[in-house]
């Protein structure tokens, strides 16, 4: 990706570079160019066929999530012919979807991008066609739905669970009419090789995957605030929005791939292990057993202050070795040196480890 | 992603020989392999051969089956107790109605023999001509050298048979061109278009003028890896091939000659579909570019060529380019015509390219009945109306009229045919053959199907009211080449034979 040039995206002329797609090159311009099956993640599939554009000197129309541009070449995304494509093939979409009541496919809780679509183009009503796609009504998995009436066969779930997460748990299997997504034997995914990462949810454009935990109106119910935070199971540090309605934490997402460094994906424990967030035996306060065997609440003061002693009153008794010290996972660097310098220096003895070391 | 020790090429043949697709055949094979459970089952669910496990009695529902009472066999054989399938097309539309038994083997109930031209020197594939087991085109052409060959090629005029018609020298000149040396030769002998038949006559009865013709490519590329990919239905044909590499080892001793079985999935005649389905995934249609001659086979710069094509090669060698041309009327050679339908001889006829239909049928004994129709090019091509009986059969003009060449597969139907019901039998063909990877084809198939199977049913004409917008968009919109003409068994049956869609 060294060389530019320059290309003409609808008449403009622009920046490209060797190597670039269309949807590269328009990705730095103001033009929108829709799609459903691209993930920037994944290697383009063309398969979705909403992005197709022209360009001068091909006789079809060409996927601009996948068309690799040369010097000069001239591309067109809004054009008569365009439009009728657009029109039609959404239409064809819907023939193929669950619809509301107004003809559109439906709402889910993480939106449809297929809706939005066509609300942009006129409806033709055509006659529903009945695919025979199988889902896997009795997988019992904990954290993810699919529901092959609002599946689309993009395949990006597929791909991410391929490409990104190389667990290859879920396929594109059968053909035509039939085709959907299953696993091996159709299996429960907890009986597959499958992390629960969910990655394949974040992907999917229509809520045909979707968190099982979730709300299912969650967009009828005016969405929910969403609070960046930090995921606090280990020290990678992804970021997470947490998703919150009413004071609730309702679901978990990962900012969109390319703003953090997670880059869009979590694993099974950020996505979806979050019931104790407003678990009733979740300890919000320091706690010390008193004399009485009971647990009563302190200030932090008060803890730290008792742990020192308790601490200092073992080493006085046992000596040094009979500690060790371990520090968590989620600690950074600076962290885990002041914890080694409190085992080696406070307290006088090398038994100290970091859980993350094994 | 694939372990870079995983075999993944193996595990539709290995998924085969457990007896298709179960879990436990899937998690054998996954441990034979290291290819991930779900891509074989995935892979394996797609072809037909092996998705479902047992065995069971397959009869084809191809046009020319079906007009010849496929139906009521089907129903016959069900009633003796046998568990039948209904397939595509078996490519044996000149021995209609054909079947496979529970043991794969060709069963036909009123035809058994082929009729093909007789022996003459000017044929280029020549079927009942001698069997030449001399391999002296080879030996030639190594002596001539790549550059003279293709030039030869180029006066040739020689067209892919396969259907798409481009000119064979381009893709050979593009291969040596490569920078990549590490090439592969791949014969599609897939033959599955409805009514095509020819490969399957030339695989049996002249599979040398094929085998040295691979030769000849594969030793002007600078490969010794030649792959031929034939569709699983052809038991016999994979036999005779395998007897006849026997027969030319020492003529092939330079060549891994690798014949690879399709398992039941006609989109697999398309290349790209192709050359996945030899890597052991899913056929679906790749995005073009890269085309295979960049990048093919094992993403290797990849020449790939019909049967026909591949086996009329030896003798252009032979007799120069020059005379290839000159075989043909309005364009170049000598062509396979599969004839079937309502005609007396059904068969595989090599005739000057560019003949009418009125003079294949007279090779091919007559019309039956008072004709009304023809589908030129096997189901990719439409119907056209008998009207055009004069027209020649060549690319150009087939193409003009808004039809196609294709695979010359021509099917004969005559006014006992409710062309509502043809379009049916070949709209029913590609909506099960679509591989479902583009909305366009795999919903508009399905669209287009029911909206004509409604008006069969119901009679009214409104039913196509979509129709026209929807198969626009197929053509306009789908990756591939099936997408793109699987409306047009409907849409031409409508232009040309309105009467047959009124209001009854
Ligand atoms: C849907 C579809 C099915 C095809 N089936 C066949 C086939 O069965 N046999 C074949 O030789 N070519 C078939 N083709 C054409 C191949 O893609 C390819 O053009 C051909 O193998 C190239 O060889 P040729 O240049 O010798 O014709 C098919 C194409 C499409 C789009
Ligand atoms: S949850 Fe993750 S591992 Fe499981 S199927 Fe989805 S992407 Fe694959
Ligand atoms: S489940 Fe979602 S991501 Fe997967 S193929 Fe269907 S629509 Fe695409
Ligand atoms: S046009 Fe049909 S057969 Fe070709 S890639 Fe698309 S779905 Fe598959
Ligand atoms: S985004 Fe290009 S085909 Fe789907």
């Amino acid at each position: 990706m060294s060389d530019s040039f320059s290309i003409k995206l609808n008449g403009q002329t622009v920046d490209a570079f060797t190597g670039e797609t269309v949807f590269q090159v328009a990705a730095r311009t103001e033009v929108e160019i829709p799609s459903l099956c691209h993930d920037d993640r994944l290697a383009p599939a063309g398969a979705c066929r909403v992005c197709l554009v022209e360009v001068a000197g091909q006789r079809r129309l060409q996927p601009g999530c996948a068309w690799v541009v040369t010097p000069d070449m001239e591309i067109i995304t809004e054009s008569d012919r365009i439009a009728k494509h657009r029109k039609v093939l959404y239409n064809l979409y819907m023939a193929d979807h669950e619809l509301d009541d107004a003809g559109l496919p439906i709402e889910t809780g993480n939106g449809n991008q297929l809706r939005e679509l066509c609300k942009t183009v006129p409806a033709m009503n055509l006659e529903p066609v009945i695919a025979p796609r199988s889902g896997r009504p009795r997988d019992d998995n904990p954290y993810i739905q699919f529901d092959p009436e609002l599946c689309i066969l993009c395949a990006r779930c597929t791909r991410y669970c391929d490409e990104v997460e190389a667990v290859n748990a879920i396929t594109l299997s059968n053909r035509g009419g039939e085709t959907t997504i299953e696993t091996a034997g159709q299996r429960s995914l907890i009986d597959t090789t499958c992390e629960l990462c969910g990655g394949c949810i974040d992907t999917c454009p229509t809520g045909a995957l979707i968190e099982k935990k979730a709300p299912v109106n969650l967009v009828q119910l005016g969405g929910t605030e969403a609070v960046r935070s930090t995921c606090n199971f280990c020290g990678v540090g992804c970021q997470l929005d947490l998703h919150v309605q009413n004071d609730k934490l309702v679901k978990v997402t990962s900012p969109e791939p390319g703003e953090t460094l997670n880059d869009g994906n979590l694993c099974v424990k950020g996505r979806f292990a979050y019931d104790f967030v407003h678990h009733p035996d979740r300890i919000t306060q320091p706690l010390i057993r008193g004399e009485d065997g009971l647990l009563h609440r302190a200030t932090w003061e008060e803890a730290i202050k008792a742990t020192a002693d308790g601490l200092m009153k073992v080493r006085d008794k046992h000596g040094p070795d009979s500690l060790g010290f371990v520090s968590s996972s989620r600690c950074t660097g600076e962290e885990n040196y002041l914890m080694q310098k409190l085992s080696r220096a406070a307290f006088g003895t090398n038994n100290v480890h970091q859980c993350a070391a094994t | 992603m694939l372990k870079p020790t995983a075999d993944r090429e193996r595990i539709i043949e290995l998924l085969e020989h457990e007896g298709g697709v179960t879990e436990a055949s899937v998690r054998k094979v996954a441990a034979q392999t290291g290819v991930p459970e779900a891509d074989i089952w995935g892979t394996g669910k797609f072809y037909t051969l092996i998705n479902t496990p047992g065995t069971r009695v397959r009869v084809c529902d191809g046009l020319t089956c079906q007009m010849f009472g496929a139906d009521e066999l089907a129903r016959q054989i069900t009633e003796s107790g046998k568990e039948v399938e209904r397939v595509s097309c078996l490519g044996q539309c000149d021995l209609a109605v054909a079947t496979l038994s529970e043991d794969m083997e060709l069963v036909t109930y009123t035809k058994k023999e082929t009729n093909i031209s007789p022996a003459s020197d000017d044929l280029a594939i020549n079927l009942a001509g001698e069997v030449d087991l001399g391999y002296s085109a080879l030996a030639k052409a190594r002596l001539m050298g790549a550059d003279a060959v293709i030039e030869q090629l180029k006066i040739s005029g020689l067209q892919g048979r396969g259907g798409a018609g481009f000119p064979a020298h381009f893709k050979w000149t593009s291969l040596i061109n490569q920078a990549e040396t590490e090439r592969y030769v791949v014969c599609n002998a897939d033959e599955a278009e409805p009514g095509t038949f020819k490969d399957r006559e030339t695989m049996l009865r002249q599979p040398h003028k094929m085998l040295e013709g691979l030769a000849i490519a594969a030793a002007l590329i600078g490969t010794r890896e030649i792959y031929i990919y034939i569709r699983g239905e052809y038991v016999n044909e994979v036999a005779a091939l395998e007897v006849a590499i026997d027969e030319a080892k020492g003529q092939l001793e330079d060549f891994n000659v690798t014949i690879v079985r399709g398992h039941g999935a006609y989109i697999c005649g398309e290349e790209t579909a192709l050359l996945e389905s030899l890597e052991g995934k899913r056929g679906m249609p790749r995005l073009k570019p890269p085309f295979p001659t960049e990048s093919g086979f094992r993403s290797k710069p990849t020449l790939i060529h019909n049967v026909e094509t591949i086996a009329c090669v030896p003798s252009i060698v032979h007799h120069g380019g020059q005379w290839f041309h000159d075989l043909g009327r309005t364009e170049a050679g000598s062509k396979l015509y599969c004839i079937s339908g309502h005609v007396n001889q059904p068969g595989v006829y090599e005739l000057p390219l560019g003949v009418t239909l009125d003079e294949l049928v007279e090779q091919a004994g007559g019309y039956v009945g008072t004709p009304l129709a023809f589908s030129p090019g096997g189901a990719s091509s439409g119907f056209l109306p008998i009207s055009q009986r004069t027209l020649p059969l060549d690319y150009k003009s087939l193409a003009a009229a808004g039809s196609m060449m294709g695979s010359a597969g021509i099917v004969v139907l005559n006014d006992t045919v409710d062309m509502a019901r043809a379009a049916d039998w070949q709209l029913k063909f590609f909506e099960r053959e679509s591989c479902g990877q583009c909305a366009p084809c795999r919903i508009g198939t399905q669209f287009i199907r029911r909206q004509n199977e409604k008006y069969i049913q119901l009679g009214d004409p409104a039913t196509f009211e979509h129709t026209e917008d929807v198969a626009w968009e197929m053509e306009e919109g789908s990756i591939c080449g099936l997408g793109m003409i699987a409306a047009k068994p409907l849409t031409s049956a409508r232009e040309h034979f309105p009467e047959h869609f009124k209001t009854r």
